[in-house]
């Protein structure tokens, strides 16, 4: 098998004598969509917030593209290509829908503060190229009738889909989606795993999804990770997760 | 007939001032979101360093280059100070931010009021020379005219700049750090960066208009810089709309031709000012804490009144 894109080994957080999140070893592979599944409080949230850099691993380490990034910042990370989805959407409330994307627009130049105020050619140059990629995303996303719109007026559904949209201006590597489903009707869900499948594919990605809609998980992830109380419990295709008896005991219960 | 002329023209070089000080506290308090409640620091830096240059500069230096220059270096000794005040202050948010920057402000008036007299004047002020033009009773007239222009003149490259500033890039990143700085630190923006560069662009700002302030004054004390005049600041941004240009003008006109005019008069009115204004300031912020602006600016309410307009005439035809 191929190097794997990201790996964590180890990766253990403690918050005093709480154990959030102990051990856990992680491995995706370019291109594949995995799903992060656990009951409340399994530590899923506190894994996306060690991989995206927001805090630091206690224990163990992160590997990115085959180098070490346990300690790097949240802007760090997302530079070198990790993007992210909130649970709580977190858009940008006071700015228009096309500016939630413009802000994160990364095109492969840049320019400074003089050229901002002085509006030079480099800045329209640019300015013009992040505009067109902003624009090229919220049509691909199904939003360009809305991009002056502000971000708060838009349908819930729509918020989500605007959220995926502005990671997807940092043309990440890796995308991490934090129940992308909550909230939505089943009509909506369904068009929400062919759009995240589709971008896969379109934007030669990988996804690593933390979802409780368990259709949704089971309909679109290639391999599975299960958490309870911070530690792996099983790792599998979606089939062998279903039957696996330490998962089942983990929802529902064991028999007494 | 003169007199009331003396007295329009000082108004509007005020207003031109405070505008100057609004704006690039709106950028720090209103766009980057940190509330700094420390601009009357930056505005004493700027106007002393404006004198201090005038004063070791003058005769050696031609009048209006010494002006200018004045004015730049008024710019960089506040700037500085923004970069003092501002890297230290980063990881405070809130209440706890205006304390520390309150603090600053404080410290930077009493530290000129107890510096040594032949270096900064002390608690007794310091003259600043006039390089642009003498001063005389038949010339007031025509220096404050001068002024105006070069107030008015510098408050329109402000704006200008600040906005092309805030619609760029940058400018962007600082909103979104300002509107949620932990989304926007996961989205490849570095919030440190942002907010240090807010803070150092205002204080500039912020230093321009104590420069402008020190050269029409003529002469300057610590007392001009007191924490009344940070509320003022403050009334003007929160009247005119954080997030606002055009409401920092508007706010500036109203609060200093209030204050003018009630400086003219007498009686209880204009005797209780000091109370007046923080009480207009907390109604504010109980009934319209937007201002009047909001976030809009002049030229949007403008152009929704041209698209109603059109708008009309379409159903009527």
């Amino acid at each position: 098998m191929s190097e794997a894109l990201f790996a964590t080994n180890g990766l253990t957080k403690r918050y005093g004598g709480l154990v959030a999140c102990r051990s856990v070893c992680l491995t995706l592979h370019q291109g594949e969509l995995i799903g992060l599944i656990g009951p409340n409080g399994a530590g899923k949230t506190t894994c996306f917030n060690l991989i995206t850099g927001a805090d630091d691993p206690t224990e163990g380490s992160i590997q990115f593209c085959g180098e070490d990034v346990t300690t790097a910042r949240d802007y760090e990370m997302a530079r070198k290509g990790v993007a992210r989805t909130f649970q709580n959407i977190r858009l940008w409330k006071d700015m228009t829908v096309l500016d939630n994307v413009r802000t994160v627009c990364a095109v492969d130049e840049s320019y400074g503060y003089v050229a901002a105020v002085m509006r030079t050619p480099r800045y329209r140059r640019i300015e013009s190229k992040i505009t067109e990629k902003a624009r090229h995303l919220l049509a691909r996303i199904g939003l360009a009738d809305a991009e002056s719109e502000m971000a708060t007026d838009l349908p819930y559904g729509d918020q989500r889909k605007l959220e995926i949209a502005r990671a997807l201006a940092l043309d990440p590597k890796l995308l991490l989606l934090d129940e992308p489903a909550a909230g939505m009707n089943p009509a909506e869900k369904v068009d929400l795993m062919n759009t995240v499948h589709d971008i896969r594919d379109e934007f030669d990605l990988t996804v690593l999804l933390i979802e409780h809609d368990m259709k949704f998980v089971m309909g679109i992830c290639e391999r599975i990770y299960v958490l309870d109380h911070g530690e792996e419990i099983a790792h599998g295709t979606p089939e062998e997760i279903q039957s696996n008896p330490r998962v089942i005991e983990a929802y529902l219960g064991s028999d007494l | 007939m003169s007199g009331e002329l003396l007295w329009v023209l000082n108004l509007f070089v005020f207003i031109g001032i405070y505008t100057l000080l609004a704006v690039s506290l709106n950028l720090i308090n209103g766009y980057a979101g940190m509330f700094h409640l420390g601009h009357h620091g930056f505005w004493a830096m700027g106007a002393y360093g404006a004198a201090w240059l005038t004063i070791v500069g003058q005769g050696h230096v031609p009048g209006p280059l010494l002006f200018v220059a004045s004015l730049i270096f008024a710019m960089l000794v506040a700037a500085v100070g923004g970069l003092a005040i501002g890297i230290p202050c980063l990881r405070l948010r809130g209440d706890y931010l205006a304390i520390a920057t309150l603090g600053f402000g404080e410290i930077v008036r009493i530290a000129i009021s107890n510096s040594p007299i032949d270096w900064l004047g002390g608690s007794l002020g310091i003259r600043i020379p006039r390089i642009l033009m003498e001063v005389r009773r038949d010339t007031v007239v025509s220096f404050r005219w001068l002024m105006l222009g070069i107030v008015t003149l510098l408050c329109v490259i402000t704006i200008w700049k600040l906005r092309n500033f805030i619609r760029s890039a940058p400018g962007r990143r600082l909103l979104g750090v300002a509107q949620d700085e932990t989304a926007a630190g996961l989205l490849g923006i570095n919030p440190t960066n942002s907010k240090v560069v807010a803070f150092v662009l205002g204080a500039a700002i912020a230093g321009l208009a104590g420069g402008v302030f020190a050269h029409y004054q003529g002469n300057i004390n610590p007392l001009n810089f007191n924490f009344m005049e940070m509320v003022k600041m403050f009334l003007i941004i929160v009247i005119g709309g954080m997030g606002s240009l055009s409401g920092c003008v508007v706010g500036a006109i109203l609060v200093v031709a209030t204050e003018q005019l009630l400086n003219r008069g007498s009686g209880f009115i204009s005797e209780w000012w000091q109370v007046e204004f923080p009480l207009i300031l907390a109604l504010m912020i109980i009934f319209r804490p937007q201002g009047i602006f909001g976030r809009r600016e002049l030229t949007d309410v403008w152009r929704q009144f041209r698209a109603k307009r059109a708008q009309a005439k379409g159903q009527q035809a």
